[in-house]
């Protein structure tokens, strides 16, 4: 099996990054939530258009958020709904292998980028793990 | 019509905060469900005991100055900060304390957590 190897079982662009985004890196969060998220949230938020959103990332799968690519190393109860219903993921770079918060996703410890409009937030899977996807 | 009642929402099992008194007004009579899939059953039985409206913040947008209290499906970070941060009484689903960049925002008076329908009784 090669890298390239991999299903995508989500991707969105980016359509709008809020004031308040690029503090939140500083605290190696990332928030993103769908366009048609409430106003108030629009400032804390990497807001998205999704095209393919069948599934929440799983811990062994890689986030990819414009050109940085990340591998997923824990990921809570709640990641899955928020994802798929509202659009909504916490990125942590906290390097835990268990989630601190029932949102969280986390990722290795270093900086995260700051997204731009256009850019594309995507997650794929090792495409031998696509089909043992029953809960 | 300005015939509002008051609720009280306790903290549910493993939750924190509150309790809180919601009593929607003329000025702020949205009962916000700020989560996934509609209309959380914790926002509308605050709205039919209140006799506020209960809004999806997600399919429709509304004066966000209108709204009495969110009803958030939070996991812990974003939403349970941003509410209280702008002063407004939040009331999330899931059993969450302060945590996140906006903790410092997230206190007793503002947030209660882990609230189930059962949660909310006549004030």
């Amino acid at each position: 099996m090669t890298a390239t190897d991999t299903a995508t079982v989500y991707e969105s662009a980016v359509t709008q990054v809020g004031g308040q985004v690029e503090a939140f890196l500083g605290h190696g969060l990332l928030i993103f939530f769908a366009a048609n998220a409430p106003g108030e949230l629009h400032d804390i938020s990497v807001l998205h258009q999704a095209s393919i959103a069948e599934d929440g990332p799983r811990p062994g799968d890689t986030i990819h958020v414009g050109d940085t690519s990340l591998e997923v190393l824990a990921v809570g109860d709640v990641v899955r709904d928020n994802l798929i219903n509202l659009g909504h993921l916490d990125l942590k770079a906290d390097g835990r292998t268990e989630p601190k918060l029932p949102g969280d996703v986390s990722v290795r410890v270093g900086d995260l980028p700051l997204l731009n409009v256009g850019d594309t937030f995507k997650i794929t899977r090792p495409a031998d793990q696509t089909k043992e996807q029953k809960t | 019509m300005s015939d509002y009642k008051s609720v009280q929402v306790s903290k549910g099992r493993g939750g924190w905060g509150g309790p809180l008194t919601i009593t929607p007004s003329t000025d702020r009579p949205l009962i916000a469900s700020i989560t996934g899939g509609g209309i959380h059953p914790v926002a509308q039985k605050i709205a039919d005991m209140t006799g506020g409206e209960a809004f999806d913040g997600f399919s429709s947008s509304a004066p966000f100055d209108k709204i009495a209290v969110a009803v958030i499906d939070c996991g812990g970070t974003a939403r349970v900060g941003v509410y209280p941060m702008k002063k407004v009484k939040t009331v999330d689903v899931h059993a969450t304390s302060p945590a996140g960049p906006l903790a410092q925002f997230i206190t007793e008076d503002l947030f209660v957590s882990g609230v189930k329908p059962e949660d909310v009784q006549e004030a």
